[in-house]
């Protein structure tokens, strides 16, 4: 695969805007009140359980859904109630949705030979070619999709998209019927072609590992809302609220709701010094923790204490779930700790600084500045 | 083990092609004979000087434009209902059309209702609308008939290919007509093809609507036509077979070429991605 120049030169990458988006379907609201400024050339993912909204939206970008309100801007024109095929957008769709009676040339040659583009068959072939090229198809043009294999037809899918080089390429959970090894593969090759189209790319996925590699910002989405958008390193660092704070990470964090006494937070089985901006503040208070920042400590001292339930060896270390109050919390520790279920375990945080605090009406997290101080 | 299975099969296929296919080799057979041969006792099968004066006779009879009128009226019949089947399977596929479940069972029972019982009063209708004995009146009824066929068919279709494909058309620049035209349409070929069989089966095969709608000898259908060689010239049993082999070869033919679509082969050139 080797960059041909004027592929990427020109993809004329746009942003796209949503302004006050809603869209409901009788009485059910599937989007609500959706902002999001996508700069050109991004890589954004819209990322969330299934029925969150995500694929709603992207149908509303590609024109395939109207929204019931605000309205949609690619670049500078607004597109709110332009038809799909006036978007110049390209759609690789979760089914590949590849044309089941045109061999892989015209399913690829396809958007080009759409009257509205008026391209002379001399650059269809030339087009399609070069973008098979690209993909590794060159081999399998005149074969049926029947014929492929699924890896091969997800790349026919990506080669109609990019074959006519459009302004954002939109793509549906387009890895998520390959199969674990492929869709690693597949996963760095799309992040690769995206550096060399340089193109605005809106990706939806409910697999956090394809958002936290491919993406430049995730927005991450729950009851069609988005609940927090920025860089993959910040929503895992620093989660806005409970909602991303478990979703995001495998597992996500452990969260322990307790009340606050005299500068401390308790919950059952959990003992921390608060730091003092929090400790006045507050009645109650939900800690989250990751699982990678929390350490085995003997239980008669840790300030935190659980029964654990389960110990998965995984090579490099062991994931231990361990019940502490009512919560089943997990965390990543040495691989040869020697602890079975049903017994005692102490956790500490590692740093103090790597405990998140949220408010647990709102669910929104607190920002702390002062590091926690352990308890003895 | 493997012979046993065969004699099986041989057993119940060997009467079932006698009874399929022996009257029609008799009438190819009767068709070749000379008048005086016919009825020869013992019967042969092949005959031992084949003549063709039936098809010569059935030609200067005229039997000829007959057959092309079956044929122009099969023909307009089909085209029009498969293009009404296809916008109408089209619509209940994929617009909210208010009591769609309803109105499909109302095309089933539409197909259960015997087209003869409603021959008088569609005559009568016929007449008064100027259509009676004209070459609009059969294709207008064989359409009607085929109609609710091509639409359960086609919509069976339909329904199975996924809304993405034709997303993907409309992504792709192409408009909702365009996407359907050259993308939904192509997966329902099986569908289309089989209704089409049909419905061209159903109106060439037709006597009783054809002798009740028609008049003129000029606008008559070939099993109209070839009747009346039972009548008015004592049953001649050459012309009468010569004009039934004739009859034989454009379903035979439609069948042989379609039947990979028509055995089986519906879910054929399908729709998985």
């Amino acid at each position: 695969m080797e960059l041909t120049r004027p592929l990427a030169e020109a993809t004329a990458a746009r942003s796209v805007r949503f302004v006050d988006v809603a869209k409901r379907f009788g009485e059910v609201v599937a989007v609500e009140r959706f902002n999001l400024a996508i700069e050109p050339g991004q890589f954004v993912t819209l990322l969330g359980p299934s029925g969150c909204g995500k694929s709603t939206t992207l149908n509303m970008i590609a024109g395939l859904e109207l929204p019931s309100e605000g309205r949609i801007l690619i670049g500078d024109r607004d597109v709110t109630a332009i038809s799909p095929a006036d978007r110049d957008i390209a759609m690789v769709f979760q089914s590949y949705a590849l044309y089941p009676h045109l061999t892989v040339f015209e399913n690829i040659a396809f958007p080009l030979r759409a009257r509205r583009r008026r391209t002379s068959e001399a650059q269809v072939a030339s087009r399609v070619t070069e973008a098979a090229k690209v993909l590794g198809l060159d081999q399998l043009l005149q074969r049926y999709p029947r014929e492929i294999s699924g890896g091969q037809r997800q790349r026919v899918a990506l080669g109609r998209a990019m074959v006519r080089r459009p302004t954002v390429y939109l793509l549906d959970e387009p890895l998520s019927n390959l199969d674990q090894q492929l869709r690693v593969q597949m996963r760095s090759e799309l992040k690769d072609l995206h550096l060399r189209l340089g193109a605005t790319m809106l990706y939806v996925t409910h697999d956090q590992g394809e958002a936290m590699t491919l993406s430049d910002t995730i927005a991450v989405m729950s009851g069609g809302r988005i609940e927090q958008y920025g860089a993959p390193k910040d929503l895992y660092r620093n989660p806005a609220n409970l909602f991303v704070a478990r979703f995001l990470g495998e597992p996500g964090m452990t969260i322990i709701e307790g009340e606050v006494h005299a500068g401390r937070f308790a919950a059952q089985g959990v003992t921390l010094d608060l730091p003092d901006e929090l400790a006045g503040r507050h009645s109650r208070l939900a800690m989250g923790v990751r699982p990678e920042d929390l350490v085995a400590q003997d239980p008669a001292v840790a300030p935190m204490v659980g029964t654990v339930r389960t110990v998965e060896f995984l090579g490099s270390r062991s994931l231990v779930r361990a019940d502490i109050g009512p919560v089943l919390a997990s965390a990543f520790v040495e691989p040869d700790i020697r602890v079975r279920a049903g017994e005692a375990i102490g956790l500490a945080p590692l740093r103090a600084d790597l405990v998140r605090w949220f408010d647990p009406r709102t669910g929104a997290a607190i920002p702390a500045t002062a590091a926690v101080r352990l308890a003895p | 083990m493997i012979i046993r299975r065969w004699l099986q099969v041989a057993l119940v296929l060997v009467p079932a092609s006698i009874v399929a296919l022996g009257p029609i080799l008799w009438a190819v057979s009767t068709s070749l004979k000379a008048n005086d041969r016919i009825f020869a006792v013992p019967p042969r099968l092949i005959p031992d000087a084949a003549t063709l004066t039936h098809y010569r006779r059935l030609l200067a009879e005229g039997v000829h434009w007959s057959f092309l009128n079956s044929a122009l009226y099969a023909v307009a019949a089909v085209a029009a209902s498969v293009a009404v089947g296809a916008i109408a399977a089209y619509a209940l596929v994929r617009f909210p059309v208010p009591a769609k479940r309803l109105l499909l069972v109302l095309f089933m029972a539409a197909l259960a209702v015997p087209s003869y019982a409603l021959l008088l009063p569609i005559q009568s209708i016929f007449v008064q609308l100027g259509l009676f004995d004209t070459r609009l009146a059969l294709p207008i009824l064989y359409a009607a008939h085929v109609v609710p066929f091509a639409v359960w068919m086609i919509r069976a279709h339909f329904v199975a290919v996924p809304i993405e494909l034709e997303h993907a058309a409309l992504v792709d620049g192409y408009s909702r007509a365009e996407a359907v035209w050259k993308v939904i349409l192509p997966g329902a070929m099986p569908a289309i093809i089989a209704a089409s069989t049909f419905g061209f089966l159903y109106s060439w095969n037709d006597y009783i609507t054809a002798t009740t709608m028609i008049d003129s000898p000029g606008r008559r259908t070939l099993p109209v036509a070839l009747i009346f060689f039972q009548g008015f010239h004592g049953r001649d049993w050459g012309a009468l077979m010569a004009g039934v082999v004739i009859a034989t070869v454009p379903p035979v033919t439609l069948f042989l070429i379609f039947r990979r679509y028509l055995i089986g082969g519906f879910s054929d050139g399908s729709v998985k991605g």
